[in-house]
């Protein structure tokens, strides 16, 4: 029998074969950054441990970055000191660091991607449960904790039960590819199979609707994998995927027999078993709003807010879910979705802060003010996509409308540095999480795509970007 | 191991909730404690006794892979935490640094244990005893490798 994308990459990484248990995983690339490291150095030095690989090692600082002007320092005493940390820390063990006057600097899932860091048929980890992102090359790319950063720091391997092969077909075009987006596709995968749908399995996205997307909007589609409980998710390269990579800054001398082997090696065989599968047209996709406090929480943007009843089928603990999100989310079921209002804008995070996501997003944006009792940020994922957007004229369209206009970092995504949700606050965030309390204390968090956050921060409430006539 | 229950009814408790994301930045655990799960029961920290254990339904842990959430509950003074299911990232921190073991509950154990009942947890037999009760249920056994490494006492301690 065949093997799935997923089984080749496992197979040709396990250094200690077991199929019944636990296999010892290589690990080709691992990504750093300030917040999930520390300790993971300060275990290397009380073991008078080394790092294996240094050069197989990046880091970059992105979560609690101010992203206000770099020139002023960061206030915030415990997030200077875990910056001044990492620096230390790269120093010390010779690892190559993007630091915050880096023109490299920026969220790490976008700058692996954009400096050809990121790799097909590779596996990469980093202490962060968003680097799913990675898959969209075709790599085995997923999130660890502390303890196995250090293990990764110090072996270059980790230990894993080998997950088991999940498939996600989109079949067909989207009928309307501007308004609805790779965001859209995801959060409705998730909508359909809940945030524990993909729980045990690595899984691949297949399909026209998913071979249509250019390389950014895959990103988004393997990001948002770990909010349905998947351990990563992954799309077979192809000429996009190739392009995409040639002649960045770090891409390998060899790249062109590179190529010509993961054409041959890199796909999912005929005769291959997956484990599970869920089939999703893509004409059948709307724009996606979500209403609750978890990203299956979500529904079309022609809806209303669903009464816990229709949202639980039956599920009692869904239903008590359902009721206590729409508590704390300050919602009554039967309200229209685009009757909501909302407070604050948040164009940013690794799910939806490249270029092409600004691109779509200043289509929206061109020409219009920002709602007058809306506060609408654009934080762009790293300091290239800035640079990129502002030799694209974005940074004007967006400042002319009162967006502000900011340097990257992970920002209001999780909250962690100044940009945060104010109590009772109500945000269209092009984010991943609209958990409680995410983006600050009490903040209300609704995940959109970033032409659907563009179009609400212009009408100060949700609308059908269907609808909508450009300037 | 026998402790107290402090029960949450409800699926996916994420990690923002367990630690919220401005203390990712506290290196000290004690203090790190004093705000675990704050983003759900501001007053766990008051209740939560030496010993305690957290019951809990589907994909507990789910989100970030923040070591800080197990790491927090261990220094409030939780020893395990009870689940219909986990959270891959959060259920391998939990028993990577030995903070906590991550045992997979059925419905019966998830229906029949209250807030506040005593149990016995019995990892050599698979078997959770409610005192309260005096009733018993099964949990999942831990996987091969998820059993080495809570016997050695964390990952780093685990030789193969």
């Amino acid at each position: 029998m065949g093997k799935t994308l997923f089984e080749k990459i496992w197979d040709s990484h396990t250094v200690v074969e077991n199929h019944s248990s636990p296999s010892l995983l290589y690990i080709d690339r691992h990504l750093i950054h300030e917040v999930t490291s520390p300790q993971a150095f300060e275990g290397l030095r009380m073991n008078n441990r080394k790092v294996r690989r240094p050069d197989l090692t990046i880091a970059t600082m992105d979560h609690n970055v101010p992203t206000n002007d770099r020139k002023l320092p960061i206030l915030d005493e415990t997030s200077a000191i875990q910056i001044k940390t990492l620096e230390k820390n790269c120093n010390d063990f010779g690892i190559k660091l993007f630091g915050m006057d880096s023109p490299n600097q920026g969220i790490v899932h976008v700058i692996g991607p954009q400096l050809g860091i990121t790799l097909p048929g590779t596996t990469i980890v980093c202490g962060d449960s968003h680097t799913s992102t990675h898959g969209a090359f075709g790599a085995l790319a997923f999130g660890i904790g502390t303890s196995e950063v250090e293990h990764v720091l110090a072996t270059q391997t980790l230990w894993l039960q080998q997950p088991k092969s999940f498939e996600i077909r989109v079949e067909g075009k989207r009928a309307n590819p501007f308004a609805v987006t790779a965001k859209d596709i995801i959060l409705s995968i998730i909508k359909h199979i809940g945030t524990g749908g993909g729980t045990g399995t690595v899984i691949e996205y297949r399909g026209e609707g998913i071979s249509d997307l250019s390389m950014e909007q895959r990103m988004t589609i393997c990001n948002m994998s770990i909010e349905a409980g998947a351990r990563a998710g992954l799309i077979a390269p192809d000429e996009k995927t190739f392009e995409y990579l040639r002649n960045r800054e770090y891409t390998p001398k060899n790249f062109e027999s590179l190529v010509d082997f993961w054409k041959d090696d890199l796909k999912t065989d005929t005769d291959s078993k997956f484990s599970k599968q869920f089939i999703l047209k893509a004409n059948e996709i709307a724009p996606q709003v979500s209403w609750g406090t978890n990203p299956g929480m979500t529904c079309d943007v022609t809806e209303n807010v669903p009464s816990p009843d229709d949202f639980s089928k039956g599920d009692a603990n869904q239903k008590k879910g359902a009721e206590k999100a729409l508590e704390y989310m300050d919602l009554e079921s039967g309200t229209p979705i685009q009757e909501i209002k909302i407070d604050r804008v948040f164009i940013g995070s690794c799910t939806n802060a490249r270029l092409e996501d600004l691109i779509e997003a200043s289509k929206v944006v061109k020409g219009n003010k920002v709602s007058q009792n809306v506060r609408a940020m654009v934080v762009p994922g790293s300091q290239l996509v800035k640079k990129q957007a502002e030799e694209l004229g974005l940074d004007k369209i967006f400042i002319d409308a009162n967006f502000e206009w900011r340097e990257a970092g992970c920002s209001m995504c999780l909250g962690m540095n100044p940009d945060i949700l104010s109590p009772g606050e109500r945000c269209a965030s092009t984010s991943n999480r609209n958990f409680e309390g995410r983006q600050g204390n009490g903040g209300r968090t609704h995940l959109v795509s970033p032409v659907m956050a563009a179009a609400a921060a212009i009408y100060g409430h949700f609308v059908d970007v269907r609808k909508l006539s450009l300037n | 191991m026998k402790g107290n229950i402090i029960k949450y009814q409800r699926d996916n408790i994420d990690t923002d909730v367990i630690i919220p994301g401005q203390y990712l930045k506290v290196h000290d655990y004690a203090e790190l404690a004093t705000h675990a799960m704050e983003g759900l029961d501001p007053d766990f920290h008051k209740k939560v006794k030496e010993g305690d254990f957290i019951l809990s339904g589907k994909n507990f842990g789910c989100g970030s892979s923040r070591e800080h959430a197990p790491i927090a509950l261990s220094h409030s003074g939780i020893k395990a935490v009870l689940a219909l299911s986990f959270a891959r990232i959060f259920y391998r921190n939990s028993v990577d640094g030995a903070f906590l073991l991550p045992i997979e509950i059925e419905e019966d154990a998830y229906n029949g244990i209250a807030d506040g009942d005593e149990i016995d947890i019995d990892i050599s037999k698979n078997q959770i005893t409610n005192l309260t009760k005096n009733q018993t249920y099964s949990m999942k056994p831990f996987s091969d490798i998820i059993g080495k490494i809570i016997d050695a006492g964390g990952l780093f301690n685990y030789k193969p």
